[in-house]
């Protein structure tokens, strides 16, 4: 659905002022409303005031690194008995565990429904876990976590942390068709689950200008295969090159909003091109916050322990357990389909005064609570970096490469025109 | 006195039409269940998603759904549907119809088809539990 066709009367507000004949206030309101994607539309020309990040070495206050647990036909959501115990998969989203989050928990949580439990268990308390927990109390059930660590010690936590639902989700050909479906379902509802958190204390879910900067013009990325690369995924079970990967952001062009190239005169960085956008972020300790004290409000209970055999599951009181166990699952469930692509983040420390994100060559930059999250993302390898890599170490060195390339754009930025 | 009376009652009531098939038994057919979809696809799907799916806003038919209907008779299913559904139109869907969709609504939820079609007859309905599903059953 085009966005135009969400808002019929402004289409016919703006007919009547091409024929001159309605009011000019309300027409300017309601054109501004459809036209919103054209930045010089509206006020003269603005340049937006934004205070330079500061990005010096000595800024830098962590490292995080982490391993996507990707599945090449996608998430597993499927369920298996072991002994008497039904088990309910929830693993395997790849770059897209947060942005997935509500939207999976809620299919794992209906499969376990269909039984008429009253309680049940969840292993596991990354960001999949803790949700599917919460969604099954908000369903009538008494939950109990089963889990090595809690969330702020989990791979969740050292996550990028934006909505990116289709980042490395899947790969096209395994996935298949179908897949496309639940996706946007999940997707779908997970963007719900994140409004309803919009604005909450401490800014669990926010939104905020995101700036991909350019010498040259921008162009559309395309994900073409190179006729010289021989083979696909099936070989090793990793893929072999950036076409392989799924994407579906298309589906949701209705809720996302679109890019703004800024006109020269409303550009505040010193680059020939700027694109704007808005990007949806969750600040990790706000949002477990949230989250785990929902889960203690309805009388969940957490108990700490290690699993390393799935037979142990079928151990447990409860008869219903979800799986929401992320990479642990490809040993502990001895899931060899599960494949690492390895992930850092460098943190600055936090500017509350420069809320925005930025993009610039293999630099990008995003203002969260906890501070400034920098990452080092080779714009010609794509989806392919750090795939097959499962070394959980940070390295500083790439992301101090990075922030010299953005220093000097902060130096040269300029204020309000 | 008078509780004691209401107990009785009830297991007269029981004895009468006793509670013993369940949905696990398979108490629809595939055809039904074909029809069912059908109507679902034009009266339903439009709130409730093409593949029963639900939103944020509007309940799914799958999943939990089964745990709101689950335990209850097959009558109280259809006897809400022709009540409430579609909430737009309340009271519009056809009876036969109205079967064809408990059919469709208990095939998406894993619950088996049989032989014998839903009966039409609604102390036959009042008969039928909506059985959980056994979890070996689950996919």
């Amino acid at each position: 659905m085009s966005r135009q066709n969400w808002y019929p009367q402004a289409n016919l507000a703006r007919r009547e002022m091409l024929r001159g004949g309605a009011a000019l206030g309300a027409v300017g309101a309601l054109s501004a409303c459809t036209a919103g994607k054209v930045a010089s539309a509206g006020p003269a020309p603005r340049r937006p005031y934004l205070t330079p990040m500061r990005v010096t070495p000595d800024q830098l206050i962590d490292m995080k690194c982490c391993i996507r647990p990707v599945r090449a036909a996608g998430p597993n959501l499927g369920t298996q008995m072991i002994g008497d115990t039904l088990v309910v998969h929830n693993y395997g989203h790849g770059g897209s565990g947060w942005s997935l989050s509500w939207g999976s928990a809620e299919v794992a949580v209906g499969k376990a429904l269909s039984v008429l439990p009253s309680e049940i268990a969840v292993v596991g308390c990354g960001i999949i876990g803790l949700t599917t927990a919460v969604v099954a109390q908000r369903a009538g059930l008494k939950v109990t976590i089963y889990t090595r660590d809690v969330i702020q010690r989990t791979r969740s936590f050292r996550a990028h942390g934006s909505f990116t639902p289709d980042s490395r989700v899947a790969l096209s050909a395994p996935a298949g068709a179908g897949f496309g479906d639940l996706w946007e379902q999940m997707t779908r509802l997970s963007w719900k689950g994140f409004r309803s958190m919009l604005g909450l204390p401490g800014d669990p879910v926010v939104f905020q200008d995101a700036y991909a900067l350019s010498d040259a013009p921008p162009v559309k990325k395309h994900h073409d295969a190179d006729p010289a690369i021989k083979g696909a995924w099936e070989a090793g079970g990793l893929p072999l090159q950036d076409s392989e990967w799924a994407h579906y952001m298309d589906r949701i062009k209705d809720l996302v909003p679109d890019p703004v190239m800024l006109p020269t005169a409303e550009n505040p960085f010193p680059v020939a091109y700027t694109r704007r956008s808005s990007e949806m972020h969750f600040n990790f300790p706000s949002y477990a916050h949230h989250l785990l004290t929902e889960f203690y409000q309805r009388g969940g209970l957490m108990v700490m322990r290690d699993f390393n055999d799935p037979s142990q599951y079928g151990q447990l009181k409860e008869k219903v357990v979800i799986n929401a166990t992320g990479y642990a699952a490809r040993d502990l469930w001895r899931d060899k389909t599960v494949f690492p692509v390895r992930g850092q983040t460098g943190w600055l420390v936090p500017q509350h005064d420069a809320p925005y994100s930025l993009r610039y060559k293999n630099a990008s930059l995003m203002a969260k609570n906890d501070g400034i999250v920098v990452m080092n993302n080779p714009i010609d390898l794509g989806e392919m970096f750090g795939v097959g890599d499962s070394m959980e170490l940070p390295d500083p060195a790439p992301i101090l490469e990075v922030m010299k390339i953005v220093e000097p754009i902060m130096a040269g930025m300029k204020g309000i025109a | 006195m008078a509780g004691l009376k209401w107990v009785l009652a009830g297991a007269l009531t029981l004895a009468a039409v006793p509670v013993n098939a369940g949905t696990a038994n398979g108490v629809y057919t595939e055809a039904q269940a074909a029809e069912g979809a059908a109507v679902f696809a034009e009266r339903c799907a439009m709130c409730h998603g093409k593949q029963a799916e639900g939103t944020w806003e509007v309940p799914a038919l799958k999943g939990k759904f089964m745990a709101n209907w689950g335990r209850e008779t097959v009558a109280a299913l259809s006897d809400y549907l022709a009540r409430a559904m579609p909430q737009f139109a309340p009271g519009t869907l056809e009876p036969k119809d109205n079967g064809r969709l408990v059919a469709y609504l208990l095939k998406i939820n894993g619950h088996p088809a049989g032989a014998k079609p839903l009966p039409e007859d609604h102390a036959a309905l009042t008969a039928i539990r909506i059985d959980p599903l056994a979890a070996a059953a689950v996919k």
